[in-house]
């Protein structure tokens, strides 16, 4: 595979993923933002258990996606079922803590950073087969556990909490039992992916966890249609491909052309591109080819 | 089967052939990795007016071997995410780029040169970056440890009353390591350092850490942060009766144009040390300054503004003195050359000065310290 | 040891009166829009940066150039009007998120202007005329300036005048009633259009006001000192309770000195983490802020 193809498959999973993980909560009106800092707490934990205690590359990723979990978990079992704008601040709080912690100690590199990553088995191909492998597996597996969430009991239940907090509770959902869930299960997304984002790079700096990442994944999502998961599949390379191909004079307004699609789209088609109707329609089009050709 | 075979055999090493025979391109691109967009767009800017610069003075004196060449922009906008494809892009074909810039966009696609072998010029950071990346990039500043130390040493000892120091330091990738070596310098004289004010890096207001500083009672104070917070350092100092202004000491990192937009006259007499002397009687550097300013507005060049030019010069001096023919097929070669010259060159006609490198670090880059005068630097003295 | 605590506390109310003003701009438009203008302190800042282009093609002219920033501010705010508007048609939940959402796309744009279109993207500096650094009390430690006077005179006056004029007048009482419910609001006969731009333009108004203080307090400004403190004024608002003008008074001032006193005894590099992790304190404990949410 060509290098930059390589680079642009594995960055495009990698914000697919943490789309995802933002999209998750977001399904129960949770913005939380704490994935972003779960990226950073997870990938210099991983870096670290790797580098300074030569744990294999295998163990250091699963201890990235439990931290993360764990995380995600301990803070749910505060803000499970808090107000959106909580929820936002909580997430602010985690970005600043973990730029703080991480940047006061040294095991991690302080404000320097981490360099020379090993290679995942020993060179760089097999390091970039790995990496490629890894990030396809998750896709898949999130993929379809997204999916299956979509249409079971509890991704109704979500739905439930996102039009009315009321209405779901007089249902009788569980609405704090959601958002812990939720919560719990997009950190563990955003643990492991923060380790994997690192190992592309071979390398961590805290600047790799900005805000600036956390409007990237905004804008795929609300762009790509937050009703679904699969808007973000759409929008993720788009967003990211598109601009390296622009002419270096649109280039530079790179930014401003996120922010006018994010204000264009929730003004004019505040779903998002890929609408909640839309793939139920693909969806029962399918269902239909497969059910003729029966 | 076997005519197929041997036909096929016979295309293969056609090809090859072809392949190693393609002639060298009309140009030398240099691709320049660079924050074009973004936060720190106004510094990349006069790095990128830099290079094109030297390219433009090159050109006119009928280019490198004969063959102009070429400055890429190819804009990183500070994001690791474009920094690294970018990078991804460039290997596969670049002799020698020049960039990335700065720090976070050099740790993610600095690896991927170093993996492809490829020589790319960081000139705008710290060498305990860019030695992480040896010998495919090369230092544009010398040991942090070994330079710093004595050239706060060299502006203590201009005072006599100089006892017990305090310093501003923001925790920014190598700034901590800058300021231990500052303290290194004071001890050794003596001096008692006290204790470090640490200057958040999205602070708003400076009251809270002058008012921590001078509680201490400092002699001087040093200052190792973002240039526009150290100018609103400066004047919450001078706001609170702070009047021995060379008693203040900038460190290089400091010295760039948003530093004397924000200070403006608040700065006058401060001092500040860097790496090269604006004041120098040189031709070559005389038509650089000219030039900047005319395309400036009047501006003097930010200190960095040579360092890309140089680095053009430099990649010109490899190529010639090592025979690089640009040819495709010997661009693993020939990049190996090229890192190989730049490592260890000798006596190296810079923009300002001379100088050699050793294993990728300058040995004799000069160091100076200036005096802060209506937004211009002043020289002081030369620290060897 | 005292002097030096007492000017630590002066330095936090200055920066405390800063939150403060942000704020009161964010919640009065909360309570008289319904939207949620995270961005809000980009608007100002883009503000501050129209005053310093005029003060500079005037040659300082004060006056034309503290009224560029207060119009600049009431035109960005009737232009974004409709599209909040449009955004939050239903009222829901659902849709005051998602007005914050469409800040932050604004944010996002104006933060990306101001570093191309002024100045190179350098920091810009006020004359000395508007933020002069001379403090006008100066005792050891202890030093005032004429922007922190004004800066926090302001802020506890636009509170004062604002909650009167919300909770005390007919015309408050209609921007809150055409926010809550513009339905009934046309029921019972408040012109809806008129009245809404009128909210509009008065938040833009206080906006524009709130640039020139910053001037006048800071002296400079960056494209990024929006960005800087925006996390904090949304954290002010949802502490002190959504919409709550008083609350986010206190909890302004409050937060000033806490940063200030942490930065002053214990740690600059760890003031916002130990400021975040007290405000997260505070929200688990009570989610609806201290002083209630007012909408």
């Amino acid at each position: 595979m060509p290098l930059e193809l390589y680079y642009f498959l594995s960055i495009t999973a990698v914000n697919i993923l943490l789309s995802w993980a933002l999209y998750l909560p977001y399904r129960v009106a949770h913005l939380h933002f704490i994935t972003v800092a779960n990226m950073a707490i997870s990938g210099y934990a991983a870096a670290w258990l790797v580098m300074s205690l030569h744990v294999p590359f295998g163990w250091a990723l699963l201890a990235g996606f439990v931290l993360g979990g764990l995380i995600g978990w301990l803070v749910s079992l505060f803000i499970g079922d808090a107000p959106t704008f909580a929820v936002v601040i909580v997430g602010f709080t985690f970005i600043f803590i973990a730029r703080t912690v991480i940047e006061n100690t040294p095991a991690v590199g302080g404000s320097m950073g981490i360099f020379g990553l090993p290679n995942i088995g020993g060179s760089p191909e097999t390091h970039r087969a790995t990496i490629m492998a890894i990030l396809a597996a998750m896709l898949l597996l999130v993929g379809f556990l997204l999916h299956r969430f979509e249409h079971s009991r509890l991704g109704r239940a979500a739905s439930a909490i996102f039009v009315d907090k009321d209405l779901a509770a007089s249902l009788g959902v569980d609405i704090r039992g959601l958002g812990r869930l939720l919560q719990t299960v997009s950190c563990t997304i955003a643990g492991g992916t923060g380790v994997l984002y690192g190992f592309i790079y071979k390398s961590f700096h805290l600047d790799f966890f900005t805000f600036g990442l956390v409007g990237i994944a905004m804008t795929i999502i609300f762009v790509g249609g937050y009703s679904t998961p699969w808007g973000t599949v759409v929008l993720a390379p788009i967003l990211y491909g598109v601009p390296l191909l622009f002419p270096p004079a649109i280039q530079e307004w790179r930014i401003v052309i996120y922010g006018a699609a994010l204000v264009l789209v929730l003004v004019l088609k505040p779903e998002g591109f890929v609408t909640r109707r839309f793939v139920v329609s693909v969806e029962s089009f399918l269902s239909g080819a497969t059910r003729k050709k029966r | 089967m076997k005519k197929i075979l041997g036909f096929l055999i016979a295309a293969a090493l056609l090809l090859s052939v072809v392949g190693c025979q393609q002639p060298a391109p009309k140009e030398w691109d240099i691709p320049f990795l660079n924050s074009l967009t973004g936060a720190i767009a106004s510094i990349g800017e006069y790095l990128e007016w830099g290079a094109e610069r030297a390219a433009k003075e090159i050109n006119d004196a009928g280019g490198i071997k004969g063959k102009p060449v070429k400055i890429v922009p190819v804009d990183t906008a500070l994001d690791p995410q474009k920094g690294s494809t970018e990078m991804a892009r460039l290997v596969k074909n670049t002799l020698v780029a020049l960039g990335p810039v700065p720090e976070p966009v050099i740790m993610a696609a600095m690896p991927i040169a170093v993996e492809a072998g490829m020589p790319s010029i960081t000139a705008s950071t710290s060498l305990e970056y860019a030695q992480k990346f040896f010998p495919w990039t090369v230092s544009w500043l010398p040991s942090t440890q070994d330079r710093l130390a004595p050239l706060v040493a060299a502006w203590a000892k201009q005072f006599g009353d100089m006892k017990q120091v305090v310093q501003f330091v923001e925790n920014y990738g190598p700034w901590p390591g800058m300021a231990d070596a500052h303290a290194a310098g004071l001890a050794g004289l003596g001096i008692k350092m006290l204790d470090k004010v640490e200057v958040p890096s999205d602070a708003v207001t400076f009251g809270p850490l002058v008012v921590k500083a001078l509680s201490e009672k400092p002699d001087g104070i040093v200052f190792a942060c973002k240039p526009a917070s150290a100018a609103k350092l400066i004047k919450e100092l001078k706001s609170r009766g702070w009047k021995k202004m060379d008693h203040l000491l900038l460190f290089s990192s400091a010295d760039a144009p948003d530093l004397y937009t924000t200070g403006g006259k608040d700065l006058d007499g401060a001092q500040i040390y860097n790496y090269i002397n604006p004041d120098i009687d040189n031709p070559r550097w005389d038509a650089f300054k000219k030039a900047y300013g005319d395309a400036h507005g009047g501006q003097e060049p930010p200190s960095l503004s040579t360092n890309y030019y140089d680095a053009v010069y430099m990649i010109k001096d490899a190529i010639e003195k090592t025979g690089v023919t640009g040819l495709p097929g010997k661009l693993k070669q020939e990049r190996k050359m090229i890192a190989d010259y730049m490592a260890n060159v000798q006596g190296f006609h810079g923009i300002m000065f001379d100088w050699d490198m050793k294993d990728g670090v300058p040995t004799n880059k000069p160091s100076f310290i200036f005096k802060i005068q209506d937004a211009k630097k002043v020289l002081v003295q030369e620290v060897k | 040891m005292m002097q030096e605590l007492i000017a630590q506390v002066v330095n936090g109310l200055s920066l405390g009166s800063i939150y403060v003003l942000l704020v009161t701009g964010f919640n009065l438009l909360l309570l008289v829009a319904m939207i949620i203008h995270f961005s809000y302190p980009q608007v100002v800042v883009f503000s501050m940066y129209v005053s310093w282009v005029v003060l500079r093609l005037t040659g300082d002219n004060l006056l034309l150039g503290v009224l560029a920033g207060v119009v600049s501010s009431v035109v960005i705010n009737l232009l974004s009007a409709p599209l909040f508007q449009k955004v939050m048609q239903k009222r829901g939940e659902v849709d005051i998120n998602a007005t914050m959402v469409l800040s932050m796309g604004i944010g996002m744009i104006i933060t990306d202007v101001l570093s191309h279109s002024f100045n190179e993207g350098l920091p810009v500096a006020f004359p000395d005329s508007l933020s002069s650094n001379t403090p006008i009390v100066r005792l050891g430690l202890i030093s005032i300036q004429t922007g922190q006077v004004w800066s926090l005179g302001v802020g506890i006056v636009a509170v004062a005048l604002f909650f009167l004029l919300l909770y005390r007048t007919r015309p408050g009482r209609a921007f809150r009633a055409i926010a809550e419910d513009p339905n009934g609001a046309r029921l019972v006969g408040i012109p809806l259009l008129r009245t809404g731009l009128y909210s509009y333009a008065l938040t833009g108004v206080l906006g524009g006001i709130i640039a020139v203080l910053l001037a006048m307090l800071l002296g400079s400004a960056t494209p990024g000192l929006g960005e800087q403190v925006a996390h904090k004024v949304l954290a002010v608002s949802i502490i002190a309770g959504l919409g709550n003008l008083v609350g986010g008074l206190v909890v302004g001032l409050l937060l000033g000195v806490l940063e200030a006193i942490v930065q002053g005894y214990v740690s600059g590099s760890w003031s916002n983490a130990i400021a975040f992790v007290i405000m997260l304190v505070v929200i688990l404990v009570r989610p609806k802020g201290l002083f209630g949410t007012r909408l």
